[in-house]
């Protein structure tokens, strides 16, 4: 499903150079359910944004269901980011002068769904993160928690097949966690491919595969590490 | 799509509302300025036209520059008009005057004239009669009033007021005059233009009265009918060139057709101008749209990240920010529009003299214009909205 190759990030500023990412080589299958982990700027959420076509890589490849990103013209990326991948931002990214519901809808209506349909599938969707009570605030009139929920909800509601999670329990009570991680979990058994970073080491113990980056790379992924221990 | 870009839009506009409505203000007032001016002209033009036409587009005036010694006498004039397409001829002999009724002085134009005068302007009597051959003949000292002189000078102000003044006397030059009819008030916006304190009297008492010496220097020419204008013209210019020996330059023959031609082309420039100095404050207002719409876009940077990161197209942001520019010009075209209507009114009834319209014309040149305002101005900020990259905006405070 997604492919790194050899794939750097770089950020110039004031002269300065950052390797965001450095050289960064790996592959997730479809159907994986994959924490990322990593001290406070080694790049975990540059590598979210290269993996939603958010972002352009500085150097390799990045493969999307074995395509090369930069062979898709702007608008099939953005057709691409609506239709197969649902993004749960770090900071919700929720637009403020609309009500929750209104959020949650928009993906569907840049997706082309009829009204009756789009209210359907908002309803179930604030339905699974626990908001529908909170359907008609704006996002700045409820909690941090509630917004990162209305932001799963958003992710969700278009069915994607890859989910991208940045912290997506980081501003909830560990009841509310837990029930989002069953949510994933859920996700994850009917077939959807889940990446979610997380600081949280009993989150990352709930999904399948961890990748720790440090500085840019991959100092550990659980399943090379799996895959050595059975080679050795 | 196009009804969601709508809304969305439109929700933009209502969050701000103040900004909005300054931002259409420059819009209103272009629109504003254009009907309106372009609108009063127009139908002051027609107002003038129809009235010059009204005075009879069968009407030539001919103007004698140099009568080469020979000047022309009233005897003369069947000869020279003599072409059947000529129905009537008149001379006139204009004088600068005053007028002195009891002990006051009022500046009058005096014009000397025969009976035929009165047929070819269409005069109406309020009072008395008009003038007749005889007074010519015995260079008779009558008078007869306009309706604004008799006003004036009688202090006059109803028909029934008209008849008391005839048989009274008035001094014109110093010379003594017999008021013999008082013509009845002209309504149309000519003559409310010209606002002319005339009194007529026979020519061959004027032509006494006059410095410049005798003869008719000159007349007014009615043609059979409106048709018959151009050969009446044709006629009376061989008539004059052949008694003036071949000199063309010696008269001048005005034709009412040219007069109102001419009189219409000016307004139509006069409109133009005043159409296209406003059409520079709509463009103006534009500017100001395009000022606005920046702003908005660089404030919504992150909004049109985070729209593009869950999958909209480049064509849906251009479209939303598109929108936005029109229906705050349609908006300000569609209020400046009904200022417009509400201004006219006013100056219609300020004006009673006058019917003002809003000319359909401008309404719609407004609002084709407003609409290209708003396609021109909001296309480089939608342009720049659509172009972003998703993560620089998200990542923009
Ligand atoms: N737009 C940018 N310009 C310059 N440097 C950047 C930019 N974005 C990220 N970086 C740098 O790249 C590195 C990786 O950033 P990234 O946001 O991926 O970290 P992270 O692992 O998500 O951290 P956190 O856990 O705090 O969210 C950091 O050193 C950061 O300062
Ligand atoms: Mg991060």
């Amino acid at each position: 499903m997604i492919e790194f190759n050899d794939v750097s990030k770089l950020y110039e500023t004031d002269g300065e150079t950052i390797h965001a990412l450095d050289h960064v080589s790996m592959s997730i299958e479809k159907g994986e359910f994959v924490g990322v982990t990593g001290s406070s700027g080694s790049g975990k959420s540059t590598m979210m944004h290269i993996m939603g076509c958010l972002d352009a890589v500085t150097s390799g490849v990045y493969l999307l269901e074995g395509q090369p990103i930069e062979n898709y013209s702007e608008n099939e990326l953005a057709e691409i980011r609506n239709r197969k991948i649902g993004f749960i931002f770090q900071n919700f990214n929720l637009l403020n002068r609309m009500t929750i519901e209104e959020n949650v809808e928009l993906p569907l209506i840049y997706r082309g769904v009829r009204s009756a349909e789009r209210r359907r599938l908002v309803g179930e969707a604030l339905g699974q993160v626990g908001l529908s009570d909170r359907r008609k605030h704006t996002p700045n009139s409820v909690s941090g928690g509630q917004q990162q929920r209305a932001a799963i909800a958003r992710a969700i509601v278009t069915d994607p097949a890859l989910i991208l999670a940045d912290e997506p329990t980081g501003n909830l009570d560990s009841r509310t966690g837990t029930d989002i991680m069953t949510l994933f979990s859920e996700l994850n058994a009917a077939g959807r491919t889940i990446v979610l970073i997380t600081h949280d080491a009993g989150v990352a113990a709930q999904t399948h595969r961890i990748v720790r980056l440090a500085d840019g790379h991959i100092e550990e992924d659980s399943k090379e590490t799996k895959n050595g221990a059975a080679i050795f | 799509m196009a009804l969601q870009s709508f809304k969305i839009a439109w929700k933009a506009i209502a969050a701000n509302k103040m900004r909005s409505f300054l931002t259409m203000l420059g819009i209103i007032i272009g629109v504003l300025a254009l009907v309106v001016l372009v609108s009063l002209v127009t139908s002051a033009t027609s107002a003038v036209t129809d009235s010059i036409e009204s005075m009879g587009n069968d009407m030539l005036t001919v103007a004698v520059l140099d009568d080469k010694g020979n000047p022309i006498k009233l005897k003369d004039m069947d000869d020279i008009a003599g072409d059947e397409s000529i129905a009537l001829t008149t001379p006139i002999l204009q004088l600068n005057g005053t007028a002195k009724v009891g002990n006051e002085t009022y500046d009058v134009s005096v014009e000397g004239t025969n009976s035929a005068y009165f047929s070819i302007e269409g005069s109406e009597l309020a009072a008395g009669r008009f003038l007749k051959t005889a007074d010519l003949d015995n260079v008779s000292h009558v008078a007869v009033v306009s309706y604004e002189a008799a006003e004036d000078a009688f202090g006059i102000d109803s028909a029934a007021g008209a008849r008391d003044v005839v048989g009274q006397t008035a001094l014109l030059n110093g010379r003594k005059f017999l008021v013999v009819g008082v013509l009845a008030e002209d309504e149309s916006i000519m003559a409310a233009m010209m606002s002319s304190n005339a009194v007529y009297i026979p020519f061959t008492t004027a032509e006494r009265m006059s410095d410049s010496g005798s003869g008719i220097s000159q007349f007014y020419a009615a043609a059979k009918d409106s048709e018959s204008v151009d050969r009446a013209e044709q006629a009376l210019t061989e008539a004059l060139t052949s008694r003036f020996r071949g000199d063309e330059d010696a008269f001048r023959i005005l034709n009412q057709n040219t007069l109102a031609d001419t009189m219409s082309d000016v307004t139509n420039i006069f409109a133009l101008l005043l159409g296209g100095i406003a059409a520079i404050s709509l463009l103006v207002g534009g500017i100001g749209i395009m000022n606005i719409m920046l702003v908005s876009v660089t404030e919504r940077t992150r909004e049109i990240g985070i729209r593009k990161a869950i999958g909209a197209r480049r064509a849906g942001i251009m479209l939303q920010f598109i929108i936005e520019a029109l229906v705050i010009c349609l908006i300000g075209c569609t209020i400046g529009v009904a200022a417009s209507g509400g201004i006219v009114t006013l100056v219609s009834a300020a004006m009673p003299d006058m019917t003002f319209s809003l000319s359909g014309g401008v309404i719609v040149v407004a609002v084709l214009f407003s609409t290209a305002i708003g396609l021109l101005f909001g296309l480089y900020p939608a342009r720049k909205a659509a172009g972003m990259n998703p993560i620089d905006a998200l990542r923009y405070e």
